[in-house]
């Protein structure tokens, strides 16, 4: 029964879905207040039943109900607790569903927090979101139906694909999916706005928060990616440039730019058609992602389950949301009036430069990551586009944008001077040439680029305080009225600070993990040491061991500083057993923000075994970076600005009302 | 029952979050829309007024943004004046409404009725196990028992329990496997030990493997009377093609036997095929036939794919007559091991591809099995 409640759940969200895409729409376009009305409470009616929906198939997983086809395929009554939970997404269907739980949390946060909004943009959106909600509910009603039940349920399932038997399970795809299908409702903001002809600095400033939620948690969703991909496919790089990674990256991209691109618009009422184009594009991309992903066009651990049906589906969807909004676009981009204008040196013309980077960056990875497919598809020759493509593409691109990142918070609006913002940047530039100077006196010259990407780093960070400190003119007006000034500061001013400093703490990370790594792979035998950067480390041995669901083959290692024992670490190799499935777990031991990094590889018989040894100096740091940026972006949704016109407190809405009445 | 009227209560609950707010009739058209945009821009004014009081913008800097956002602000002002209002319609209200009352349970209910399945119950595995044995499928009751031994692996009864069922549904190395644990955890009994020789055995087509044999051993020297033990050991001297050992042993286990004890004549019909020689053909007599009847199904399983190997093995080392292979082909076909007849067939085809009348012989009863041969 409960599953069958969450099948109808899903129906009838579909059913609601219909409602909202037409009601609040006409309400907007007509004005009719009552029609509009229906939005918010439907969009949180929406919510509740998708909830219930991915309740019911919660439920099936845990109690292993191998009655419904979804949980035969993917999960195994022997597997840990935890993992029969994370199962429910770790699989197509489930993976939809969850897909479809957010789009319509973001309808319901905009139903219930929107309040600050003017009810024709509300209606519109939430009707745009539902548009969005009904193609993809269609979606898993048509092709990939979770419910689908078994006549004869065997009394065991299929197993969880082992690569995503992993806590890394439990948050990557949740985030990066907030992230990712977050940008739907900065689409559907931009969709409602052309609709309505309401492209305004005000529009931008509604927008915001919802861009700030979404980028943050695709932020901490790459990253957390990243780390997983780290540690379980035992390869030690933390970024391939594998299409399915690009898939999340460039939304990042295009959502970092609409992020700034968007504070123009706030400001100065400019930028306003490119605003809107990137709000399409951003979710564009996490759309395109997606069927890339899912269509079995690209084979990965992320496509889950391969069907051409599926993929002409989503290749519909895409279609028919990115050609809407783009035809949408092409007729009300010429009715928009230009803003407000401004010298190529200003803080506008520094955040277009960002954008121009941004972009060029975004369609680099794009070319990267399609370019191989459609050479494919027209000529069936296959080539693989791998780092180098990236690195030669992507890093000259970063280069110039982070050199220039300390510069764009301190120019002014309209026009700026660039000495003057010179000037307020010595700091940071002495700091970065004497931190590059360091890492030369300590590596010599045999490594020309790195000393330099650890001065950008140190100058995009330095840069960043520096920002804040002279800003408040902390130096000459003392440290006491300096803190107060500090405090004083508007959330979204510290949220800059904060992001960009991250930004140079990933830099920093990047630069010395991959320039100053060291590097063994052996094949050593129980009792044999290798060297690592000044770590001596010890196979003492391995042995089998049985999981529930896996059995493994475990090394034992001892590391040692100078005969001082550093910490013992058991990596191992598993096969779990339902899929006959192999996978690697690294042994990771962290000393401040470096790490070693053991991973086993092949055995040799006789005890020897193929083992992988790194020592990849601050490497943390590249996550921790993302952390502190989508920290950043915490700060920035904190500004109390933004909750202009929302609803305030009883005592306050009195004094509050005549105004707005005005 | 309760589920139709959750579904009915679900289908409400979403009918009214449509009518209600369509419902609200005379709700005074308040909050202008303009509002929204003027409050921003106001707040920007407000803004720019702290920044300056601050010192973090230039007076003349601060102006220029105020004249600019007072432009919007007046913008703003004079497109929510001009905004063109409707007055609720009563045509859009009822289309609303009867959307909301009947479109939406129809198209629920229409597509639940395509897709979904009312009827079928939640199947928990708990639930599936710890339901009443009675009119369960064996594998239900099987996995129950496993799930047991899972969770208490330390229980010898149930591996005793297991055991056989495994080995009476095809399952040889699983029961070899539990009878071992059974013998691990309650210490050697001859009859587990023999049954887990006879297991193993079946696991590996009909021969008597060292482990096979060890375990024999065991229950031998346990219980030294026993004749299935030695029946086995018998047939493993004779695999090992330790034909004067085995005819001793064979005709020992037939020394004061009684005569109609079901597995004496199999025991002489070994015999017999190990004092004629290897060559002979080893085919079952009648008395075999009849013999093994009265074995227990197993006993004759193991009994005819001990025959069918050990023919297996001499056709494809030293070859044979036609007779011979059609008889293996036959074998494995009542045997159920289509796959291995089609082997046989073509490892016939390729002996006798020189000699047409043999090899249409071949051919003959190979469409008569209905193999393929190809």
């Amino acid at each position: 029964m409960i599953v069958e409640l969450g099948h109808y759940a899903l129906v009838l969200a579909f059913a609601l879905t219909l409602v909202q895409c037409f009601l609040p729409l006409w309400g907007a376009l007509t004005g009719d207040d009552r029609l509009m009305a229906v939005a918010p409470p439907v969009s949180v009616t929406l919510f509740m039943l998708i909830m219930i929906s991915f309740v019911a198939l919660t439920i099936a997983y845990l109690t292993s109900d191998f009655s419904v086809l979804n949980v035969v395929q993917n999960s195994h009554s022997a597997k840990p607790f935890i993992y029969k939970f994370t199962g429910v997404w770790g699989n197509h269907e489930g993976s939809m569903l969850l897909w479809v739980l957010i789009l319509v949390f973001f309808g319901a946060l905009v139903g219930v927090f929107g309040g600050n909004l003017p009810k024709d943009l509300k209606a519109a959106t939430l009707a745009v979101q539902a548009w969005v909600t009904g193609g993809f509910i269609l979606f898993l009603l048509a092709t990939s139906n979770p419910f689908a039940r078994v006549a004869n349920p065997p009394l065991e399932g299929a197993d969880l694909n082992p690569i995503l038997q992993d806590i890394g399970l439990a948050i990557h795809p949740p985030l990066l999916y907030v992230g990712y299908v977050g940008f739907s409702i900065t689409f559907s903001f931009a969709v409602a706005a052309l609709i309505l002809g309401r492209t305004d600095a005000a529009w931008a400033r509604w927008v915001r928060p919802w861009t700030l939620l979404a980028w943050c948690f695709l932020t901490l969703g790459i990253a957390m990616g990243s780390y997983w991909a780290y540690y379980e496919l035992g390869w030690g790089g933390w970024w391939f440039w594998d299409p399915v990674e690009n898939a999340s990256f460039m939304p990042w991209l295009a959502g970092t730019a609409l992020l700034h691109s968007a504070i123009v618009m706030e400001k100065r009422e400019a930028l306003k058609i490119w605003t809107v184009l990137l709000a399409i594009f951003t979710f564009s991309l996490s759309l395109l992602g997606t069927f890339l992903v899912r269509s079995g066009v690209l084979t990965s651990v992320h496509a889950f389950a391969t069907d051409p049906a599926r993929g002409v589906f989503i290749l519909g969807l895409l279609v028919f949301f990115i050609g809407g909004s783009l035809a949408l676009y092409a007729w009300r981009a010429p009715m928009l009036k230009q803003g407000g204008l401004f010298a190529p040196i200003s803080r506008e013309g520094g955040l277009v430069l960002n954008n121009l980077f941004l972009t060029a960056a975004c369609a680099a990875v794009f070319v990267g990551t399609l370019y191989p497919l459609a050479l494919d598809a027209v000529t069936g020759e296959k080539i693989s586009v791998g780092a180098p493509f990236f690195n030669l593409t992507f890093g000259p691109l970063m280069i110039p944008l982070l050199l220039a990142v300390p510069f764009g918070p301190i120019l002014a609006w309209k026009r700026g001077d660039l000495l003057a913002a010179s000037q307020r940047l010595y700091v940071a530039f002495g700091l970065a040439l004497v931190f590059t100077l360091f890492t030369f006196w300590l590596w010599g010259m045999e490594k020309v680029l790195a000393p330099l990407g650890v001065g950008l780093a140190v100058w995009v960070m330095a840069g960043a305080v520096s920002e804040i400190v002279t800003r408040v003119k902390f130096f000459e007006i003392g440290p006491k009225r300096g803190f107060a000034r500090l405090v004083g500061l508007p959330g979204s001013a510290w949220g800059t600070v904060v992001a960009h400093f991250g930004v140079g703490v990933t830099v920093l990370g990047i630069v010395t993990a991959s320039a100053f790594q060291e590097e063994r792979i052996e094949t050593m035998r129980p009792g044999d040491t290798v060297e690592v950067s000044g770590y001596q480390v010890t196979f003492d041995g391995a042995a089998p061991r049985r999981g529930p669901n896996y059995v493994e083959e475990v090394g034992h290692f001892t590391i040692r500083q100078g005969g001082v024992l550093v910490t013992e670490l058991d990596p191992s190799k598993r096969v779990y057993t339902a899929r006959q499935m192999p996978t690697t777990e690294a042994g990771i031991h962290t000393i401040g923000f470096s790490q070693i990094y053991l991973s086993m590889g092949e055995s040799r018989g006789d005890g020897a075994i193929d083992v992988r040894v790194y020592f990849k100096p601050l490497i943390t740091l590249i996550w921790i970076g993302c952390v502190i940026m989508s920290l950043g972006a915490v700060f920035s949704m904190a500004d109390r600005r933004l909750r202009i016109g929302a609803p305030k407190p009883a005592s306050r809405r009195k004094t509050a009302q005549p105004a707005a009445a005005e | 029952m309760i589920f139709w009227i959750l579904l009915a209560l679900m289908t409400g609950v979403a009918a009214l979050s449509v009518l209600v707010p369509l419902a609200r009739a005379g709700q005074p058209a308040s909050g202008s829309t303009g509002g929204a945009d003027e409050a921003v821009y106001k707040e920007q004014l407000t803004a720019i007024d702290t920044e300056l009081e601050r010192g973090l913008i230039e007076p003349d800097a601060a102006e220029a943004a105020r004249t600019e956002i007072a432009r919007r602000l007046l913008a703003a002002h004079d497109k929510s004046e001009q905004r063109f209002r409707m007055r609720t319609s009563g045509l859009r209200m009822k289309t609303a409404q009867a959307f909301a009352l009947a479109a939406l349970p129809l198209v629920a209910l229409a597509t639940y009725f395509t897709l979904g399945s009312p009827d079928e119950p939640d199947q928990p595995l708990i639930a599936r196990l710890i339901a009443p044995a009675e009119g369960q499928s064996v594998d239900v009751l099987i996995a129950r028992v496993e799930r047991h031994l899972a969770e208490n692996p330390e229980d010898g009864q149930g591996w005793e329990v297991i055991a056989p069922v495994y080995l009476s549904r095809g399952q040889p190395e699983a029961s070899a496997r539990a009878y071992a644990n059974a013998i691990r955890i309650l210490g050697p009994r001859p009859d587990w030990l023999t049954d887990m020789g006879e297991a193993l055995t079946m696991a590996n087509q009909g021969l008597v493997t060292a482990n096979a044999r060890q375990a024999f051993e065991r229950a031998a020297s346990m219980e030294p009377t026993a004749v299935k033990p030695r029946f086995f050991l018998a047939i493993a001297l004779g695999q090992e093609g330790n034909t004067q050992a085995a005819v001793q042993a064979w005709e020992s286990l037939l020394e004061g036997a009684d005569e109609t004890a079901p597995w004496v004549a199999a025991a002489k019909q070994q015999l017999a095929g190990l004092q004629q020689g290897e060559n002979a053909l080893r085919g079952p007599s009648q008395q075999d036939i009849e013999a093994t009847q009265e074995m227990s199904a197993e006993d004759r399983q193991e009994m005819i794919r001990g025959m069918v190997s050990g023919l297996a093995e001499r056709l494809s080392q030293e070859g044979g007559s036609a007779a011979e292979w059609n008889r293996l082909m036959q074998a494995y076909v009542v045997l159920g091991e289509r796959q291995k007849a089609e082997e046989t067939l073509a490892a016939a085809q390729a002996a006798y591809a020189e000699n047409p009348a043999d090899l249409s012989l071949i051919k003959d009863t190979a469409s008569a099995l209905g193999l393929s041969g190809s």
